[in-house]
């Protein structure tokens, strides 16, 4: 009678600013490519669906050992996972996920930034995280960190005007960001700083 | 941004992703009502609109609601289809999220009934129980929008 094939191992995820995958170590069978299927357990589907499991289509007798689960792990519940192994008609047990996911775990990253000196314009271009993201972005002169002020960016278009500065001066910028679903921020980014230009005196 | 938004039920504020399950719902609506041939009923809707609920009453009339469809609805709505039952399960896994913030306002009595939505809320049960099972449930599935709107 044939071995059973063994269920996956080291199943984990790594999830990222709201990007959730789901990985695991290759089943290795005398070099025949294995294939494997997830599925995914919401806590509706524990408690009032009788422990049903949801199959991920994409994921379905895949040779990646990783799996795109962003888009079905899209409510702040505690989620299982599981996935097997097929080489032909065999398939191993499943491997289930050690303990559950919840979203709100997530690692966040602050926004990469650029700050621009446009003439006496502070300007802040901000990285587009993704439809879950807001950002704080806080600014100051140099030297009057005191006087900190705080703009909070819904949408992220291509540039966010921050203040309008005084000749010559130097000012500073850094930038969070802020996810409203599971009310966390990242921490903040490295300061920036940049220069307003000199005085143009219009009667030279 | 993913859009989350804030009920405001007097001292209740309950945070809720209505964009994601806006999204999720609008990627399955039309599936979903096909599978409804009884144009000519409401869940929601009969006789009165949601609208004519008292401001007092929207709190508790919203708990019932996400309880609704959490305990009854979700559940009787599986399809052969795999893509639409992962939204399905999108969904009622928002919905069990919101509906547990709910009940934690009820249990700080901020979300009180008053006969207006307990009238309601059984006008609804009795549309639902008025079909059988499977249909009461794809009919108020595809009426999601109906209480997503109201809500907004």
């Amino acid at each position: 009678e044939e071995a059973l094939l063994p269920a996956p191992q080291n199943i984990s995820i790594l999830s990222t600013n709201m990007k959730h995958f789901l990985t695991w170590s290759p089943v290795t069978n005398q070099g025949e490519t294995v294939r494997y299927s997830v599925e995914f357990q919401g806590e509706y589907e524990r408690v009032y669906a009788n422990g049903s499991w949801i199959p991920i289509s994409e994921c379905s007798l895949i040779t990646a050992t990783v799996c795109n689960i962003t888009e079905d792990i899209s409510a702040t519940v505690a989620y299982n996972l599981r996935v097997r192994a097929a080489l032909g008609a065999r398939r191993s047990e499943w491997g289930t996920l050690k303990g559950f996911f919840n979203r709100n775990t997530t690692s966040l990253t602050p926004p990469v930034m650029k700050v621009i000196a446009d003439g006496y314009h502070l300007l802040v271009e901000l990285e587009d995280m993704g439809p879950a993201f807001q950002f704080r972005v806080r600014y100051w002169r140099k030297g009057k960190e005191r006087r900190m002020q705080q703009k909070v960016v819904k949408e992220v278009s291509s540039v966010v005007h921050l203040d309008t500065m005084e000749a010559r001066a130097e000012y500073c910028v850094k930038a969070q960001s802020y996810v409203e679903a599971i009310n966390r921020s990242s921490s903040f980014s490295q300061t920036q700083c940049v220069r307003a230009q000199g005085d143009t005196s219009m009667w030279l | 941004t993913a859009g989350n938004k804030i009920l405001h039920f007097g001292a209740c504020r309950v945070s809720m992703s209505m964009t994601e399950i806006r999204a999720g719902f609008t990627a399955i609506k039309a599936n979903i009502q096909a599978r409804d041939p009884i144009r000519t009923l409401s869940i929601l809707s009969y006789p009165h609109s949601l609208h004519k609920v008292n401001a007092s009453d929207r709190c508790c009339i919203t708990r019932h609601l996400f309880d609704f469809y959490v305990d009854k609805v979700f559940k009787h709505c599986k399809t052969e289809d795999s893509y639409v039952n992962r939204k399905i399960s999108s969904i009622a896994n928002s919905f069990l999220s919101t509906k547990r913030k709910l009940g934690q306002c009820h249990e700080q009595n901020q979300c009180v009934c008053g006969q207006e939505s307990t009238e309601k809320f059984k006008q609804i049960l009795a549309n639902y129980e008025g079909l059988n099972v499977t249909s009461a449930a794809m009919k108020s599935l595809g009426e999601l929008d109906i209480l997503l709107d109201w809500m907004e």
